[in-house]
């Protein structure tokens, strides 16, 4: 048998008595083998040991989640090296930008990596919304995890956020600016929500040290647990969603609607579709190989192509943040520009009304659309009042990010944007 | 209930920790030097206080340049005054003539030193008609 050498050098070493103590279980060649492989590793076991073809199909969840996920790994990876050059004072931080550009070996490729992560993890957690929403995997029971997700998603974007300001260059005082400005006109606690974010009336460096702390570790620590009961309630609820799910084991059970030549441990007996009592055990497929390899495959990919954009593209660092002259037109992070372009309207509306009214019924949605059909399956026509409504206030998002981003230049005039840009005048 | 006091108290001295007792800003009263270093019907940008400074004959006046829409610094126009962030334009009397800015912009107190100084508190609020006559 030709076994190549690395699997050789493992099995040998997963042979030895120090290997067996770490893994146990070595690679795995026969089905038991494979199970315990899952259930005995402390990475593996928050995966069940076998898997339902619908879950592993790309087609079906496009691995967005999962994305999302690594993008927020290389983030950590990355920013914690960062953290060991920069620091967090208004006199240092820039001068900290231009020796990770300049001086530090790899330092820029670690801020490209970390500012096209952090972009990436943005548009992705919102692909990964979107995708949830039109395949109804929302419904019950995945409410609660629909609710955690919406969490995820505003953390998310605080994280960048906060992230933004850190650089300390006209782009992140000027965003942040603006940005801590518009919550300023929530209503009643609005200036004190506003004096308590930049630790008094101005973005200075008690601003600076707020954001930072908030974003090393405040944020990335909630992420983390909130992260860790996401990934648990998707076990919980059952694996992916997918269409026809056999409903309530227990009350399955009950009815005697489960076949009686499987035994059942009582911790299995989880609500909704699992993998281990589902209906079709024929459908399921061990996780080592099936779900580990393409796991492990989708994360070389995205470390691959965050290495390609971050090696080819570099992050803007414009001049040193200065009070005084906003540059024209001032522009918030590309995700915050449809906010900036209704902000634009009107700052009470369009800064706060609009955007809190969206984000409440994000959250809301599991508990008001409760018909149970169209789950697992993309574009159900059953639900295509729900599919209209999310795609209209999906596409006037996606207008209004373009027209701020691209149609808008100084003095938030409407500009071509293949036009060349009007000379800005100066003022006295 | 004990529970209950020793999580409000803890969540109320948390939040209260986060508010800052003393502020290293700039102060709000500022002198703007000599009446006469001011010519005559100009406008004056002081860049670091974020005031335009104008004079007519012998009256002085001081108005904001923070946009009241989301506190960017707004331009000298030829007419009023421009905001280079959402597009606001503010006209001579700092009222609003167009974009999304909510209130006109302020005009500041300004007063005579005792040793013949410009003295503008951006703390007190005036009405335009208010000018400091010298």
């Amino acid at each position: 048998m030709n076994v190549p050498l690395p699997k050789r050098i493992w099995q040998a070493f997963a042979r030895t008595r120090v290997g067996r103590s770490i893994f146990r279980v070595g690679l795995p060649e026969s089905n038991l083998e494979r199970s315990q492989a899952m259930v005995s590793s402390f990475l593996l076991h928050v995966q069940p040991a076998k898997v339902h073809r619908h879950s592993l199909r790309a087609a079906y969840s496009l691995g967005l989640g999962l994305i999302t996920l690594y993008l927020f790994l290389i983030l950590i990876g990355t920013g914690v090296l960062l953290m060991f050059y920069y620091v967090p004072s208004t006199q240092q931080a820039y001068d900290a930008m231009k020796d990770l550009q300049f001086v530090v070996s790899a330092g820029l490729l670690m801020r490209n990596m970390h500012r096209w992560a952090a972009h990436l993890m943005v548009l992705f957690v919102m692909l990964h919304l979107c995708r949830v929403f039109y395949t109804g995997a929302y419904k019950r029971p995945r409410e609660f995890n629909w609710l955690l997700g919406v969490g995820l998603f505003l953390l998310t974007v605080a994280l960048s956020f906060t992230g933004y300001l850190l650089p300390w260059d006209q782009l992140a005082f000027w965003a942040i600016k603006v940005g801590t400005s518009i919550a300023g006109y929530a209503p009643v606690i609005g200036q004190k929500l506003r004096f308590l974010m930049l630790g008094g009336h101005t973005v200075g460096q008690e601003a600076l040290i707020r954001f930072y702390v908030l974003h090393v570790i405040v944020l990335p620590g909630l992420a983390v647990l909130m992260i860790a009961l996401h990934l648990w309630r998707v076990r919980k609820d059952g694996g992916l969603s997918r269409p026809d799910e056999p409903g309530d084991v227990v009350e399955q059970i009950e009815l005697g609607q489960l076949p009686t030549n499987k035994t059942y441990g009582l911790m299995e007996l989880a609500r909704g579709t699992t993998p281990q009592v589902g209906r079709d055990p024929e459908d399921e497929v061990f996780s080592w190989p099936h779900l580990v390899f393409r796991e492990l495959l989708l994360f070389l990919l995205v470390v691959a192509v965050v290495l390609f954009l971050a090696i080819f593209w570099n992050a803007p660092l414009e001049e040193f943040a200065n009070p005084i002259h906003p540059p024209n037109p001032a522009k918030a992070p590309w995700y915050f520009l449809g906010l900036q372009e209704l902000v634009s309207y009107s700052a009470f509306w369009g800064g706060v009304v609009v955007p809190g009214l969206l984000v409440t019924a994000l959250a809301l949605l599991p508990y008001l659309d409760r018909r149970r059909v169209g789950i697992g399956r993309w574009f159900a026509r059953e639900r295509w009042v729900a599919n209209t409504i999310f795609t209209v206030c999906l596409l006037a998002a996606i207008v209004f990010t373009v027209i701020g981003s691209f149609f808008r230049g100084p003095n938030w005039g409407w500009v071509e944007p293949w036009q060349k840009p009007p000379a800005v005048s100066e003022g006295s | 209930m004990a529970a209950t006091f020793a999580t409000a108290a803890s969540t109320v001295a948390a939040v209260r920790f986060l508010v800052p007792n003393v502020l290293y800003e700039p102060s709000e009263r500022f002198k703007a030097g000599k009446p006469e270093d001011y010519p005559d019907g100009a406008v004056t940008f002081l860049e670091n206080e974020q005031v335009f400074l104008l004079r007519k004959g012998n009256t002085f006046r001081c108005l904001s340049a923070v946009c009241t829409h989301l506190g960017c610094t707004v331009n000298r126009a030829d007419h009023g005054y421009h905001c280079p962030c959402h597009g606001s334009v503010f006209n001579d009397q700092g009222e609003v003539e167009g974009g999304p800015a909510p209130h006109p912009l302020p005009w500041f107190q300004v007063t005579l030193s005792k040793d013949e100084r410009l003295l503008v508190d951006k703390s007190k609020v005036v009405s335009s008609d208010k000018p400091l006559v010298v």
